[in-house]
């Protein structure tokens, strides 16, 4: 169960949305296309299932070129944003729905049967008889996505499915989601160690929430400027991005991304930030050229607690304090330059508050200033 | 400006007045002028309801609204001058952004003299100095919600500004510019603001004081940090904090006490507490606070490793001993694989005990 998809150009009304995007998706892959709003991912979304035509492009399920293959014909699902469903129907005949209409005329105790394991998977056994506006947002959108899963479909599609939903929900569905849709690879049979069912095949979920992809994903593309900047398994992506675009919208908070130069002192090489501000860093085999850099930082890699003597602190002024739950975000200003800092404790500050950071040299990444390339990472 | 306040409020959407009929429910509140406030619940919590019922959209079954110690639960929206900012921005996309701050002052008749001094004003705080010219259809979302705000502060008799969800529409990585824009200009204009969301992060972040309501009750009404440390409820305790609070039934056989389904003992120290009260008790405690080993430790308790869930910064492990369930947080350090054994203490400063769903203090 591949899915591969191979210069797909897409433009609407002369305006480019993809460009001679390329990528492949693995059988039992949990797949997310990450980006911001406009980037594409939803039109990237359509195409692979087939919703949509690409301008130019083919897609292939398993080898097999599907470009012109209208979505009826194909083995999909495709849960919308917007909860869909029948409002004159319960929930559990808008779960049957997609089985009645198959070509593969199930009998009523099949469906019965499909229905009421989907519907155990997703915590819906209870108000299967109720219609949909008796029924909770969530269980509402449970039961759009229960729809996608009951016809056992080989490739699933999600466009952003929890993003309407609250706060609270989305935490528990992602949750749900991963147990039921991810970690498939270890699932040959389609039952987990623990005794879940799985299912097998491909899912592609388009978000623009980086904590979806975390939480959820085995593998994640992002889109950026009409194209896939970097595809791969999610730590790697996390841990090594390609890209300073990557780094900074992928990371929770978003990664700090400061102008620096870089100067060679004998062996070392030495990352001027400010007059006040230099790291000394060891990159390697490999003298990087003098040059201006963009110097990433994680913002729970900035600490104020000076944990080893390796690291380097310096001043700076507290532009905002926001306390979440047990975490406190600094939004800092240190010259010119504006960081924020990530700590997992509660602490009081006041706005003009001089602090004293430290910065872990062992952290960092350097991106191309102009091509915001990744150049390399210390440590 | 103005102080709010909110005395005995019912609201029934249904004509019978069944317990589940009421959206609104005895509900008492004060915000003080000039403070930053958020209404916190999920959806269905009678939290709109409520902000319709303080701008006039929507008159109670029965309680009072009042501004400044004066009565307005008469008064139309119009005369309660009250800002609204909505989901979606309400902006004229076809006017400029000035033309579009100068409409609620050129529709009550002000001078123009007095429109532009205003208007550059308000410009001046919500940072749009520099896109007075351009049409308001070729802002960014965030931009929209900022003139929104604008043309809900630009008369000088604004008594207060409700906000109901404003960032839905927004990007994540707007959001956090637009977050930080809304709570300076908070602290700047020093009027009595009202966010409602069902996002705690939101909440906690913009307000100095926030209400947590579930199905038209008040739950609980504090500081972001009490909200954390001190959960009222187990409702307030799951949904403040991500994950939510570790919720633990405890049982009492002669002269032992453990957790449910477990056979984890209550440590000495809080099971004397336990014993001395009637009621049905549940112990809880944040993924936070829950400390965590890799290596035996005396005296802790040993959970299997069920899962571990990576979220950038931190870690999330779902623990489990017989039937127990239990998440605690780890930084990005910690490395564990499923099925691993993990030791586990719950500090005692950091459990908090429920009698009958209400904290005991």
């Amino acid at each position: 169960m591949t899915l591969r998809a191979e210069n797909i150009c897409k433009s609407y009304d002369g305006k480019v949305v993809l460009e001679n995007l390329s990528l492949q998706v693995e059988a039992g892959s949990f797949c997310a296309l990450l980006g911001a709003s406009g980037s594409g991912k939803t039109t990237l979304l359509r195409i692979l299932a087939g919703i949509e035509k690409p301008d130019s492009g083919r897609v292939y399920y398993d080898d097999q070129d599907v470009t012109e293959v209208s979505v009826q014909e194909r083995s999909i699902a495709f849960v919308y944003q917007q909860f869909v469903n029948y409002p004159s129907m319960t929930l559990y005949e808008n779960i049957a729905s997609p089985l009645r209409v198959s070509k593969n005329r199930f009998l009523d105790s099949e469906i019965r049967e499909k229905v009421n394991k989907v519907a155990g998977l997703l915590g819906l056994q209870e108000v299967l008889h109720h219609l949909p506006e008796q029924a909770s947002g969530g269980q509402r959108q449970r039961c759009a996505i229960a729809r996608a899963l009951v016809k056992e479909a080989q490739f699933i599609f999600m466009d952003a499915p929890l993003s309407n939903l609250d706060y609270k929900l989305r935490e528990e569905l992602r949750t749900e989601l991963k147990q039921i849709l991810g970690g498939r690879q270890r699932s040959e049979e389609g039952v987990s160690g623990d005794g879940h069912p799985r299912l097998k095949g491909v899912v592609v979920y388009a978000t623009p929430e980086p904590i979806d992809v975390l939480m959820m994903a085995s593998h994640v593309g992002f889109l950026h400027d009409r194209k896939v900047l970097q595809f791969g398994e999610v730590q790697e992506v996390y841990q090594h991005p390609a890209h300073a675009a990557v780094a900074s919208y992928f990371s929770h908070p978003r990664m700090n991304l400061i102008e620096c130069t870089v100067e060679s002192q004998g062996g070392r090489s030495v990352l001027k930030v400010t007059d006040e501000l230099k790291i000394e860093v060891g990159l390697g085999r490999d003298r990087l050229p003098d040059s201006r850099y963009l110097l990433g930082i994680r913002p729970h890699h900035l600490g104020l607690r000076r944990v080893h003597d390796r690291m380097i602190p310096f001043k700076a002024g507290v532009e905002l304090a926001e306390v979440v739950g047990s975490n406190t975000e600094l939004h800092l200003k240190h010259g010119n330059v504006r960081m924020t800092l990530f700590m997992d404790r509660v602490e009081q500050f006041a706005v003009g508050d001089i602090v004293t950071p430290c910065i872990d040299p062992a952290q960092l990444y350097l991106f191309d200033l102009t091509t915001g390339e990744f150049v390399t990472r210390t440590g | 400006m103005a102080k709010i306040e909110l005395r005995d409020l019912h609201h029934s959407y249904a004509s019978q007045e069944t317990d589940s009929g009421f959206a609104i429910r005895d509900l008492n509140l004060t915000w003080e002028d000039g403070s930053a406030n958020a209404l916190l619940g999920p959806s269905g919590c009678g939290k709109t309801t409520l902000l319709n019922i303080i701008s006039g959209l929507l008159r109670p079954s029965s309680g009072q609204v009042l501004f400044d110690g004066v009565d307005v639960s008469q008064l139309s929206t119009r005369d309660r001058h009250i800002a609204q900012v909505f989901q979606f921005p309400v902006v004229y996309d076809t006017m400029t952004v000035f033309d579009n701050l100068a409409f609620p002052l050129r529709n009550r008749r002000t001078g123009e003299r007095e429109v532009r001094a205003r208007v550059a004003e308000i410009a001046e705080l919500l940072d749009l100095g520099g896109v007075l010219t351009r049409s308001a259809g070729r802002l960014n979302p965030a931009q929209k919600q900022v003139v929104s705000l604008g043309r809900g502060i630009v008369r000088k008799d604004t008594a207060a500004v409700l906000l109901d969800e404003p960032l839905t529409v927004i990007d994540p990585v707007l959001k956090l510019d637009l977050r930080r824009k809304l709570r300076s200009i908070q602290q700047e204009l020093n009027m009595a603001m009202i966010y409602v969301t069902h996002d705690q992060h939101e909440a906690l972040t913009f307000a100095d004081w926030v209400t947590l309501m579930d199905r038209g009750k008040v739950i609980q009404s504090a500081s972001p940090e009490a909200l954390f440390l001190n959960p009222q409820t187990p409702f307030v305790g799951f949904f403040i904090g991500s994950p939510g609070m570790n919720m633990m039934r405890c049982e009492v056989s002669g002269q032992r006490t453990r957790i449910k389904g477990s056979p984890l003992e209550v440590p000495e120290i809080i099971a004397a507490r336990v014993r001395s009260v009637a009621g049905a008790i549940d112990l809880g405690i944040r993924p936070e606070f829950v400390e965590t080993s890799t290596k035996p430790k005396a005296e802790w308790n040993v959970f299997s490793l069920q899962a571990v869930d990576h979220a950038g910064s931190y870690q999330v492990l779902t623990l489990k001993s017989g039937q127990l369930r239990i998440k605690a947080r780890v930084d990005d350090q910690f490395e564990a694989t499923e099925a691993d054994r993990i030791w586990v203490r719950f500090p005692p400063e950091n459990v908090k005990i429920y009698e009958d769903g209400e904290l005991i203090p």
